[in-house]
């Protein structure tokens, strides 16, 4: 084993100074994967667009009756409450299931010389994120029947979005890389994403939760995100920027760990074939 | 010298897993992680050197196993070595895994536009050239049809002519060329001709000394990852056939 990690350590270089690829290449490359997985996510049809609405407003009309019943009290606007995390929490799960396999199920690409591997799960996460945005109207259709004011703290909605995408895409690159070595990475990533989905405060409120269980909820990074949103869409505040700001710099430590180790395994990805 | 393409010492090494290595989690927690330690490691190429100068053809021969689509995938940027460099100047054009990549729901106008730009083009280039691309295809009636309605053939000369229309300095050409039938075989032929014409540097592997001697301008023969001649095509082949009997 030691003698296996000094090679490692003299790997060797490779030059393409002239002629890199551009960077407008890689930009045309990017909107041109993004643009086919919309296509194939929507069938090119803007009922398409409606159809993939569908999941989550079946999730909020059972939640609105399950919960908005039993829990006490109850919580204010709760079909925007719900609808808002649903929505933020199906970018975060859709992105990282469909990464997890980018580096198995893209073969094809990760074979061809100068392809970009790294590009896949950005691509996922920006098909994600443009989903997401498309269920921004019905998300204030309802605020408007819940009575909620729109107001100028919605411009900070871009300062959120990014800090998810860095989110997403640094656990991506990990999920990616391990998947190569275990296979059923996805399937064990399903089973943790639905025990996560109940502990993010989807249709609960995490203030609500009695210590000691509530310190280690407030761990999982999605709860503020999610906190994040209603703050900006739903009570027209800030958001807390403390909690925002810790999971930034989170992803910031993690991206380029999880970029290196994505970029490792595609490597041995084509090599173990 | 302005060459497309030098390498220098290159050495490859590959490690070799119990049979038995787990692949999922499942399989860890059953039997442990011993069996993900490799077991052992040999070198599929090492201490590889040469160069190819523009418009030429080098030909790499070698038996199965001798390590010809290991440097081909390393040139081709696939892969790590362990030692030695890889330069190449240009853009690199690849013969390689083709016909995989498209989408079947997609039509091929779209499986063309996105597989343009996964070969290294821009927008604008794949634009310029699409319409060549699909008459060199022979596929203009279908190109609005969803790829799953393609015959296998169709597939392979879009893939095909997708492949040789992205302007490469370095083209690397495996020998499996056989494409569609004769008349579409002999017009790729010309293709690569007129590319190399051109200024085109190819590397073609092949286990083929007759497609060496015919096709090449030089050519090396790997044994065990090892290049044991580097000579004239006609010398190189002359070689192999004798290692062979």
């Amino acid at each position: 084993m030691p003698k296996s990690k000094r090679y490692h350590r003299q790997t060797a270089q490779r030059t393409q100074k002239i002629n890199q690829p551009a960077l407008n290449q890689r930009i045309d490359l990017f909107t041109g994967l993004v643009d086919r997985s919309l296509k194939l996510l929507y069938n090119r049809s803007m009922l398409g667009i409606a159809w993939t609405l569908i999941k989550p407003l079946m999730q909020l009309i059972v939640f609105a009756i399950v919960f908005g019943s039993i829990l006490e009290g109850g919580i204010p606007r709760y079909a925007s409450f719900i609808f808002s995390g649903l929505i933020a929490w199906t970018w975060f799960q859709t992105s990282l299931t469909e990464s997890a396999g980018s580096i198995v199920q893209n073969d094809v690409l990760i074979r061809q010389p100068g392809f970009p591997v790294a590009i896949l799960p950005i691509v996922t996460v920006t098909t994600g994120l443009i989903h997401f945005l498309f269920s921004f109207p019905i998300l204030i259709l309802f605020l408007i029947i819940d009575g909620a004011r729109l107001t100028p703290v919605l411009l900070l909605l871009p300062i959120i979005l990014t800090i998810q995408a860095a989110l997403i895409t640094s656990f991506a690159y990990v999920l990616a890389a391990i998947n190569v070595a275990f296979r059923d990475t996805q399937h064990t990533l399903n089973v943790l994403l639905q025990m996560l989905f109940y502990l993010s405060g989807i249709f609960y409120e995490v203030d609500s939760i009695s210590e000691p269980y509530r310190t280690i909820v407030v761990l999982n990074p999605m709860v503020h995100i999610i906190n994040a949103y209603r703050a900006v869409f739903i009570e027209g505040v800030q958001p807390d920027w403390m909690a925002l700001g810790a999971i930034a710099l989170l992803s910031a430590a993690l991206l380029p760990i999880g970029y290196a180790i994505f970029q490792h395994q595609s490597f041995r990805f084509v090599e173990d074939l | 010298m302005s060459e497309v393409l030098i390498v220098e010492g290159l050495g490859k090494r590959f490690r070799r897993y119990h049979t038995y290595r787990p692949r999922t989690f499942m399989q860890v927690a059953l039997s442990g992680l011993k069996k993900m330690q490799p077991l052992d490691s040999f070198w599929a190429l090492r201490e590889v050197s040469f160069a190819v100068l523009p418009g030429e053809v080098l030909g790499v021969l070698g038996r199965n196993g001798s390590g010809k689509s290991t440097l081909l995938r390393l040139i081709g940027g696939v892969g790590r070595a362990e030692e030695g460099k890889i330069w190449v100047n240009g853009r690199i054009g690849a013969l390689l895994d083709m016909g995989a990549g498209f989408h079947n729901d997609l039509t091929g106008r779209e499986n063309l536009n996105v597989s343009g730009l996964i070969a290294g083009l821009s927008k604008q280039q794949v634009r310029e050239k699409f319409d060549t691309i699909v008459e060199f295809a022979e596929i203009e009636d279908f190109i609005d049809s969803p790829m799953r309605t393609y015959s296998s053939g169709m597939r392979m000369r879009l893939a095909f002519s997708i492949a040789i229309h992205n302007d490469p300095d370095l083209l690397l050409v495996d020998e499996h060329l056989s494409v569609g039938d004769i008349g579409f075989q002999t017009k790729c032929m010309n293709r690569i001709e007129a590319m190399r014409a051109g200024g085109c540097a190819i590397v073609l592997i092949s286990q083929s000394p007759d497609q060496i001697e015919t096709v090449c301008d030089r050519a090396i023969l790997l044994n065990q990852g090892k290049i044991v001649a580097h000579d004239l095509p006609a010398k190189v082949a002359a070689r192999y056939r004798d290692s062979q009997n």
